[in-house]
């Protein structure tokens, strides 16, 4: 019996060595005579200088998976391959370290210093959660590039971050739920939120939001429910049913991860607004638009500002023109997904263009002291109409993880909108008209 | 009727000779990569590139050389901590399988003295009061678990499997609750997030060139001496062995059980506490998921080595190989993620054990020779 394993085990190992010889006998004419299966990445090109500009190499840092076909992550991937593709690079040499988690620095920066070994010339951090890391290992490297997303740090050279006003794309979002609002006769919105005002980015979106139902439906209450999470499936299902049911929410809006809503939202046969993604496909019967991010259109705009650098990493900021790229409507960058129209209400399309161009145009922004009205003619045609009107909180913000109370006016009647500092990471008050609970 | 016995059944070899079990684990690991192969030929990836970069941590021909190997450090100092601080546990047949909990709690004191101390105490003063204040907060976390046991009689694999989350979710909550009395966040921050440590409480770097050796290393090795001389030429050494081979010998010998276990306990938790310590003073900040799960990797490494001191320091530098080296290999290849670099790993690790498995036992069949011994 021994000797009969220690033959099997004999000839195991052969069979393995011989394995793995045959691998290399195969691959190795077959890599120089462009093998389709193999030749895209040998780990040769990290020393083989191509001409121009094909050697730049792009790499990143997930929150998750690379191979995730939806969400966060996947938004990130798809703009950064897209934008590639775009600029002539290969997506086969982009340089990743995925599901590196964002409450671990050590791993962050390891993951970052891996990158950068591997040959990155530009690093991109996508989860706010990296931002120490990132402002570090730009110090470190002062001859790579580091852009993060959602962060706020940042210098003078090699290190920018990135975000978009995706509250313009939040407010026409809530026009076409107060259309529908309007059109069945009830004020009550919901909103399944991540959070509220413990983030500017939670809060500006559902105040954003609340701003465009109102400003089509005066009533409308949007009631947010708050989940903790960035993400979780069951909760997100739960908080979008509790809001039909507790407040009979006509439309339910979200700021999470998945279509949870969405789905609860045709369940009930009620109506919603998506995030991150055209949300249509899952709820074709239910879901009106999504606020959406078109990454690629800063990716596309950063790679080649780090391309146009000519390996000095220190003209990159300059390059960008700033070091917080913070783009909206006008460049592209965030906007309303196409509307269903098969399920809102009429006129919504008109008057979402309409503000779309107003907005784009820069004449006008969502936290401003000057509130739009519309008239609707017979055939359609949408007028604007512009009242000065004071920005009203409803009278509390959140410090130190305390409500306190607060002047409720933010922006006095006609006043110019508020600071861009603040939407992105000041703003801690929700407008009149947002209950949460 | 005769009763029938199984098709197959498992029986103990005698004692394998040492040369047949490293040709098992050759063969083992030999076949492993194989199946790692045919999986990687799978996704359109060359195995041979893939397991050179993988093997090498991709440092030949990289822009930063010296810093793969830091990393290599940072990731290898607290598993060969936790894994030998663990066998000195499971000699005793003490399952603690709370090495999160207590390297979370060594990680959670050590911050504490970081940001209250920091500002006053000098660099060496500073890392030795965060070592101390690891062990301590370690040692006490673990000890409770083992009190318990000595008094109580409960089972400690549940309880430090409990006190894992525990400890998780009690560090998550400094670490996501802004507040005016949470020293640990960056006031500057509207997001919670971790403030840096004070300059003082950054481990000791020693420079070699553009290297920068961290002494936690150096003290890691001079650990391993310790625990092998501690365990193989002391009486307290020789107490647990006696106590895990069987407690009631222990007992007729005069030993104080309950006493040698609480001891134990203290000792090894609290030098899994260490490794937490000199995490995050490494890392030079707190993390919310410190540990790298090393945990439960550990555990891996320390039966992977038999409890036996010098085969914990090869299985933890060939783990944190497989582990660097896989995320490191993946990182240009688009086909490779996490997941399936997690997933070789997996497929290696559990080869090795199969093999480990059956140098010690073997199958018979039904009616073999062997059956009617």
């Amino acid at each position: 019996m021994k000797k009969i394993l220690a033959l099997a085990l004999a000839a195991a190992m052969s069979l393995s060595l011989a394995a793995c010889g045959g691998n290399g006998g195969t691959s190795n004419p077959g890599s120089a005579a462009g093998s389709p299966s193999s030749a895209s990445q040998p780990d040769a090109d990290v020393s083989t200088p191509v001409d121009g500009k094909s050697d730049f190499k792009v790499g990143a840092v997930y929150i998750t998976s690379q191979n995730d076909t939806a969400g966060y992550t996947f938004q990130h991937h798809n703009g950064i391959t897209t934008a590639m593709k775009a600029l002539g690079l290969d997506p086969a040499d982009l340089i990743v370290v995925d599901n590196v988690p964002d409450n671990d620095d050590t791993a962050v920066a390891t993951a970052i210093d891996t990158v950068v070994n591997q040959g990155a010339d530009i690093v991109f951090g996508i989860s706010f959660g990296y931002i120490n890391s990132m402002n570090d290992k730009a110090a470190d490297y002062p001859d790579v590039i580091f852009s993060h997303g959602t962060g706020y740090m940042a210098n003078d050279t090699n290190f920018n971050n990135y975000f978009g006003r995706i509250y313009q794309a939040r407010y026409l979002a809530g026009i076409a739920a107060g259309m529908k609002s309007v059109e069945l006769g009830n004020n009550s919105i919901g909103y399944v939120a991540a959070y509220n005002r413990q983030y500017a980015e939670t809060c500006s979106g559902i105040n954003a939001f609340a701003l465009g139902a109102q400003s089509v439906n005066p009533d409308a209450v949007v009631h947010v429910n708050v989940i903790d999470t960035w993400g979780d499936e069951a909760k997100e299902k739960q908080a979008a049913q509790a809001l039909v049911d507790a407040y009979n929410c006509c439309v339910i809006s979200q700021h999470c991860d998945s279509a949870q809503p969405q789905l609860v939202a045709a369940q009930n046969n009620v109506f919603g607004c998506g995030y991150n993604s055209d949300m249509t496909e899952q709820a074709p019967a239910a879901h009106l638009t999504s606020a959406i991010w078109h990454w690629n259109v800063y990716y596309e705009t950063a790679i080649k500002a780090a391309m146009d650098c000519n390996g000095d990493a220190s003209k990159f900021v300059e390059n960008m023109g700033g070091n917080a790229y913070y783009a909206g409507l006008a460049e592209g960058f965030v906007d309303a997904s196409p509307l269903n129209e098969a399920v809102a209400a009429p006129n919504t399309k008109a008057v979402m263009d309409a503000v779309r161009e107003l907005m784009v145009s820069g004449e006008w922004d969502v936290f401003s002291g000057v509130k739009l009205s519309y008239n609707i003619s017979e055939d359609g045609k949408v007028e604007i109409v512009r009242t000065d009107a004071p920005l009203m909180s409803d009278g509390k913000q959140l410090v130190d993880g305390q409500l306190v109370d607060m002047a409720p006016e933010i922006v006095p009647a006609g006043g110019p909108s508020v600071d861009d500092g603040v939407i992105k990471g000041g703003m801690n008050y929700n407008v009149a008209g947002v209950v949460e609970g | 009727m005769k009763k029938r016995q199984p098709l197959f059944h498992v029986v103990k070899r005698e004692s394998g000779s040492p040369g047949r079990q490293l040709l098992a684990y050759v063969a083992a690991v030999a076949l492993a990569l194989t199946v790692g192969a045919v999986l990687l030929w799978v996704q359109g990836v060359e195995p041979l590139t893939f397991y050179r970069q993988m093997l090498t941590m991709g440092i030949p021909g990289s822009r930063y050389p010296w810093r793969a190997v830091e990393n290599f450090i940072k990731l290898f100092v607290p598993l060969l901590i936790v894994s030998l601080a663990l066998a000195l546990a499971f000699k005793m047949r003490f399952w603690n399988i709370g090495g999160e909990g207590q390297f979370i709690m060594g990680a959670f004191w050590a911050g504490v003295a970081a940001m209250n101390l920091g500002e006053s105490l000098p660099r060496p003063a500073m890392v030795l009061v965060m070592a101390v204040a690891g062990a301590l907060g370690g040692g006490v976390y673990g000890l409770f678990a083992a009190a318990l046991k000595v008094r109580f009689g409960t089972n400690e694999t549940l309880l430090t499997l409990m006190l894992n989350y525990i400890a998780l979710y009690f560090l998550q909550f400094f670490a996501e609750t802004k507040a005016g009395w949470n020293f640990f966040l960056d006031p500057e921050s509207a997001r919670p997030k971790f403030a840096k440590f004070p300059a003082s409480a950054q481990m000791i770097t020693i420079p070699i060139g553009p290297f920068n050796l961290n002494l936690s290393l150096v003290i890691a090795l001079a650990l391993c001496a310790l625990i092998f001389i501690y365990l193989n030429y002391t009486k307290r050494g020789y107490e647990i062995a006696v106590v895990g081979d069987s407690p009631n010998t222990a007992r007729y010998a005069g030993m104080r059980v309950g006493r040698i276990v609480l001891r134990t306990i203290f000792l090894s938790a609290a030098l899994i506490g260490v490794a937490g310590a000199f995490h995050v003073s490494s890392a030079g900040v707190m993390s919310a998921s410190p540990t790298n799960s090393v945990g439960w990797t550990g555990i891996v490494v320390a039966w992977l080595a038999k409890l036996n001191t010098v085969g914990i320091l090869v299985a933890a530098v060939l783990i944190t190989v497989l582990q660097f080296g896989c995320q490191t290999a993946s990182a240009t290849y688009p086909a490779i993620d996490a997941n399936f670099a997690n997933l070789l790993q997996g497929v290696i690790l559990f080869i090795v054990l199969a093999a480990d498995f059956f140098t010690r036992f073997k199958l018979v069949r039904r009616g073999g020779k062997e059956a009617v011994k």
